[in-house]
């Protein structure tokens, strides 16, 4: 029987001929168990049984975040809540948090997909990985760790801990592979030099990137500073998880999981299914998502099919993701937010109309956080600092933790803004 | 080995299988499981000729099947065990056995031939000791065994079932169900359309799941076997085991 992982060479005839069959029966399902997808398809008097090949997938509707936000929680859920056995939530990017379900066979299947991911990276059973990413990519955490703990490396698993901490773990447990956000490597690496650590005294010699894509310079800059190779992976921060797509020993692009993932690239403004090779958003539909399939979803990610055959042999499709995005969503070390969850937030506590503040994305010591102009007016203005200091605190906290990112909050005159 | 592709098969105006994609790989068994009506035997049908109106694609080791009558069909290797056995009652078991073979008595291939039913009268021995007498007296699961054996007597690739269990006693249908493994291990692929999910999934490779004329689900057998909704749905498990709440 074919196991998991002749699926990554099979023919494209084959592989043609799994992602259809796939393809339908997602379909099926989702029309039968999702009122939402039953009644889009009727209104737009969608036939199923006319979807006869991949390229008719083009004729359905697109979902977009703000469906899922819709159908907050349950209400994408394909299967009943008694199948479900673990629950994610993400900030998610509108009004409500994103909700994931699972079932035992939707997290085998991303167990397997996460172990194929890293296997590509060379991670084997010696390796040592440790998994440091932000709190708002926890869930990718566990993704991960069930990944690696499936290809019986040994995993330190995604706890929040201050940089020298890391360092340490990262020094004294030998690790091997670090899977990270580009942002946090090149925190480390920036805190590595400043500090004179002695880059020797790793063994770390694969470097895994998620969360947000990878430049040249910065590549060069990681494998300089760490003496390891740097790998990147493809997620989507809000459903399902990380490694949808990922690198091959060619560095030639990201191989998406065909067998459980159907990409399309879209012209973002007409929706339109644009030529392989053009750049556009993507768009994933799920194949083998029991739970929570996805169906013709807006990723917001800017990124160009490849479609001509790999130099490793592998014969899914790859994506040139250069990080853009085709939406004006923020992404700060892997997690991605939206303008107007946090104007929403400053709203909600200092009644401020919603377009009075002004947002700057800065660097401190490598590490990416959001700034945001705040102008004072007679309710917020108080004579005292420490009022306004107060003041300050509560909404820079209750940004992070609400959206799981540092949000730096600066009073500032009316004119000035 | 057996790829289809969009079957659509009517029933004057009435679609019963409505845009079908499945494949049968060479040397498994595949099970197709599903309640009553929901386009199984249908499938079937339209795979040996039987069922002259259905679009889509079928091909068998690059054939397509389409425009094929029975007989053309079964000199490919495909041969059908049809649903009921239809089993000749009035003549002999022997004869029922050899009225399989006859696109091989046409080629004149009469020592392959009497090899062959040798071979199938080991494979089932209570054949052999009925031997002569009229099919119609044998019990169904004899019926069964010698409906498959019939089928296996034009030397098919590939074997498909129509509800092999139907009717018969648990221990018979495991009898039938490990001559289907047997008959794999000799690499014989096997297509079982099957309601008796639990049966057909627990000797099977992969299955695929229907329901109404679609296909709603596939996978490895194991991992059917442990599915909820599969349980709920086929294997007989009550809903109270799955819902506190009495849904």
């Amino acid at each position: 029987m074919m196991t998991a992982d002749n699926f990554t060479f099979m023919n494209s005839d084959e592989k043609n001929q799994l992602q259809l069959e796939r393809l339908q029966s997602t379909l099926n399902r989702a029309y039968r168990n999702i009122p939402f997808h039953r009644q889009r398809f009727k209104k737009m008097g969608i036939d199923l049984s006319g979807i006869e090949s991949l390229a008719h997938i083009s004729t359905l509707p697109l979902m977009m975040r703000q469906d899922i936000s819709d159908n907050y929680p349950y209400d994408l859920f394909a299967v009943p809540l008694r199948d479900i056995v673990r629950i994610h939530t993400s900030p998610g990017t509108t009004q409500n948090p994103t909700v994931s379900g699972y079932t035992p066979q939707d997290l085998t299947n991303w167990q397997t997909i996460l172990a194929r991911g890293l296997a590509a990276c060379g991670v084997t059973a010696h390796d040592i990985l440790q998994i440091t990413l932000s709190p708002g990519l926890s869930n990718w955490g566990r993704d991960y760790k069930y990944g690696a703990e499936h290809l019986e490396a040994g995993v330190i698993p995604h706890t929040p801990m201050s940089i020298e901490k890391k360092l340490m773990v990262l020094r004294d447990y030998k690790t091997s592979v670090l899977v990270t956000t580009p942002s946090s490597a090149l925190q480390l690496a920036d805190y590595i030099r400043k500090n004179e650590i002695n880059i020797n005294a790793l063994e770390l010699k694969t470097l895994i990137l998620t969360g947000e894509a990878v430049d040249d310079i910065q590549k060069q800059t990681l494998e300089k500073a760490f003496h390891a190779a740097v790998w990147a992976h493809y997620g989507l921060s809000e459903v399902p998880g990380p490694a949808i797509a990922f690198e091959c020993d060619a560095h030639k692009g990201l191989h998406v999981n065909e067998d459980h993932f159907l990409p399309e690239i879209i012209d973002p403004e007409t929706g339109m299914v644009l030529p392989d090779g053009q750049p556009g958003e993507l768009v994933l539909t799920t194949l083998t998502t029991r739970a929570f399939p996805l169906i013709r979803f807006r990723t917001g990610d800017q990124a160009t099919i490849i479609r001509t055959g790999c130099a490793c042999g592998r014969t899914f499709c790859r994506i040139d993701w250069r990080g853009g995005r085709t939406d004006s969503l923020i992404n700060i070390d892997g997690v991605k937010v939206h303008k107007k969850q946090i104007q929403r937030s400053i709203q909600d506590q200092l009644h401020l109309p919603s377009d009075a503040s002004r947002f700057f994305i800065k660097k401190r010591d490598e590490k990416k956080y959001i700034e945001v102009w705040i102008p004072v007016n007679d309710d917020i203005f108080s004579d005292e600092i420490k009022d306004l200091e107060t003041l300050i605190l509560k909404v820079e906290n209750n940004l992070l933790e609400n959206i799981g990112i540092p949000v730096v909050i600066r009073l500032k005159e009316k004119k000035s803004i | 080995m057996l790829r289809i592709r969009n079957l659509k098969c009517y029933y004057g105006r009435i679609m019963a299988v409505k845009g079908v994609s499945l494949s049968v790989k060479h040397g498994q068994i595949i099970a197709l499981i599903g309640a009553n009506g929901s386009g199984k035997s249908t499938l079937l049908e339209s795979i040996c000729g039987l069922l002259p109106d259905w679009k889509g694609d079928i091909t068998f080791e690059e054939t397509p099947l389409k425009g094929l009558d029975p007989p053309a069909v079964v000199k490919l290797g495909i041969s059908l065990v049809p649903e009921g056995r239809l089993v000749f009652p009035p003549i002999s078991v022997l004869d029922n056995l050899k009225l399989g073979a006859y696109t091989m008595y046409r080629k004149r291939r009469h020592g392959e031939v009497s090899r062959t039913l040798e071979k199938i009268l080991e494979l089932f021995p209570i054949l052999k000791q009925r031997a002569k007498q009229p099919a119609g007296t044998l019990s169904g699961g004899e019926q069964q065994m010698l409906a498959i054996g019939r089928a296996l007597m034009s030397h098919p690739k590939l074997l498909l079932l129509d509800e092999p269990s139907m009717g018969l006693a648990p221990l018979i249908v495991e009898k039938i169900f490990h001559t289907l493994e047997t008959l794999r291990n000799e690499g014989i692929t096997i297509l079982l359309v099957e309601q008796n999910a639990q049966a057909a999934l627990q000797i099977a490779d992969f299955g695929y799941v229907f329901e109404t004329g679609n296909i709603v689900l596939q996978g490895p057998a194991t991992e059917l076997l442990e599915d909820q909704e599969v349980k709920r749905a086929y294997l007989g498990k009550d809903y109270g085991e799955f819902y506190d709440d009495g849904r």
